[in-house]
């Protein structure tokens, strides 16, 4: 019965536009977006240069790409407050427990994912359409985008798992940002704070807000893969 | 002979065309000379490195030559050096579509060459009617049947004017009018000044007209 009422206080609280509940979902969701925006460039290109490209050290990368998945995301935090604080190399920077912060964190955390998923895209996608941009003179960037194209919902799939890795991430965004409420206190770090308090209520209704978050974007993929899909069975 | 005074017909001469998988050659071609304007087939049992030899003219497989000699220019065949690349336009057996329009597929090398829209669209016009492939503009590229994507793949070759045209098998795996279709096109494209390399088997298109024989067999590059 206790778990009803926390329930029903946890929609309640999300009915009611609760300032403190909708700042600490703004928080989560801009420091993502952020985050994403500033890892999936770099990472995709990378991911495909190192599908596309053979050079020695290569199958390293991909070793350490897809070992970094596994990652605890505590370790990037510890590895990071270390750098981060007063006395680290970045103490400067005055990122340790700031909004700057977590980013940084989630920017490491979504990159391997970022890397492991296009990598896998690229390396599946049939080497003709490379070929055929080659031999009809694009430049090696026009290749590239040409491929991008070709493996989009492969790259949309690295990015909303990048999404969902960084948005459930508890450990670093703890650590380095530190759940200041207002400042740096995400849906993660709220819900073990709460949780911890014993205000299940609150602890639920961000529950409640991230998995909603995981099911819209993964409706959206599954849509977009369904297009996907429907395309190559035409082609058959 | 000196390279360097190939005559002024001559597209291009290789000398020591080689190609090894390890310790096995797979062939080695002591003289390899296309002309300008000439359509050429390139016949050879299953596995001779007929191919591999298109592959190597188009810069996309490793070359190593001992000579090269592109419009009486003398070139390095590796790296694939660029006057070859903005030249040559290589045609897959099975040629893949960009999940894009009709139009945007036919235009994609006039697009990497930097052409005004305006005038990349009217060659694409151009193009499209003379693949005889108008009908087909509101269709999805990959869904096409094998013909129809045979004949959208010369167009999107055909629109940058190559000098040299490398075609892999263009009317294997097609049969009745989808091959006759693709095997009327050909000529049209040496009327115009272009040099067509076909590897294939096709009866109907070694008979063709003027056209010149070239057979790989045992390693080896003979002119029938």
């Amino acid at each position: 019965m206790a778990l009803l009422a926390a329930c029903s206080a946890a929609f309640g609280l999300l009915w009611s536009g609760d300032a403190t509940l909708w700042n600490i979902i703004w928080i989560s969701v801009k420091t993502c977006v952020i985050a994403l925006l500033l890892a999936t460039p770099p990472a995709v290109i990378i991911g495909y240069a190192i599908a596309s490209y053979r050079f020695p050290g290569r199958r390293i990368l991909i070793w350490l790409a897809q070992a970094a998945l596994a990652l605890p995301t505590v370790l990037v935090g510890l590895l990071l407050y270390l750098l981060l604080s007063r006395q680290g190399p970045w103490g400067s920077l005055h990122w340790l427990f700031s909004q700057s912060g977590i980013i940084a964190g989630q920017v490491l955390i979504a990159i391997p994912v970022l890397l492991a998923f296009t990598i896998a895209a690229v390396q599946a996608a049939d080497p003709r359409f490379a070929e055929t941009a080659i031999a009809h003179g694009a430049s090696s960037w026009r290749v590239m985008l040409t491929l991008l194209h070709e493996v989009r919902f492969g790259v949309m799939a690295a990015l909303i798992s990048g999404f969902g890795r960084v948005i459930s991430e508890v450990g670093c965004a703890m650590m380095v940002g530190g759940n200041i409420a207002g400042e740096t206190r995400t849906i993660t770090t709220a819900i073990a704070l709460e949780t911890s308090k014993g205000d299940f209520a609150q602890g639920i209704a961000l529950g409640i807000v991230l998995i909603s978050i995981a099911l819209v974007m993964n409706g959206a993929l599954l849509l977009l893969q369904g297009d996907a899909q429907a395309a190559r069975q035409g082609w058959k | 002979m000196n390279l360097m005074h190939t005559p002024n017909d001559t597209l291009l001469h290789i000398k020591r065309l080689r190609k090894c998988h390890g310790q096995s050659v797979l062939f080695d071609i002591p003289d390899l000379t296309l002309e300008r304007g000439s359509a050429y087939v390139l016949t050879g049992v299953n596995g001779a490195g007929k191919s591999t030899l298109l592959r190597m003219l188009a810069g996309l497989e490793p070359a190593e030559a001992s000579a090269c000699v592109w419009l009486g220019q003398r070139l390095q065949l590796s790296p694939y050096p660029p006057q070859m690349r903005s030249a040559i336009v290589y045609v897959h057996q099975h040629p893949i579509m960009f999940s894009t329009s009709l139009e945007h597929n036919i235009g994609y090398g006039l697009r990497a060459r930097g052409v005004a829209p305006a005038l990349a669209a009217a060659q694409v016009e151009e193009a499209i009617a003379w693949a005889g492939v108008a009908h087909l503009r509101a269709s999805n590229p990959a869904t096409l049947s094998g013909g129809e994507k045979q004949r959208v793949a010369l167009a999107r070759a055909k629109v940058l004017a190559p000098k040299l045209l490398l075609l892999d098998e263009p009317s294997a795996n097609l049969d009745g009018a989808a091959r006759e279709q693709v095997i009327r096109l050909i000529p049209t494209l040496t009327l115009a000044g272009c040099s067509i390399v076909m590897a294939c088997h096709d009866r109907d298109l070694i008979k063709l007209p003027g056209v010149l024989r070239l057979k790989l067999r045992e390693g080896a590059l003979e002119l029938r």
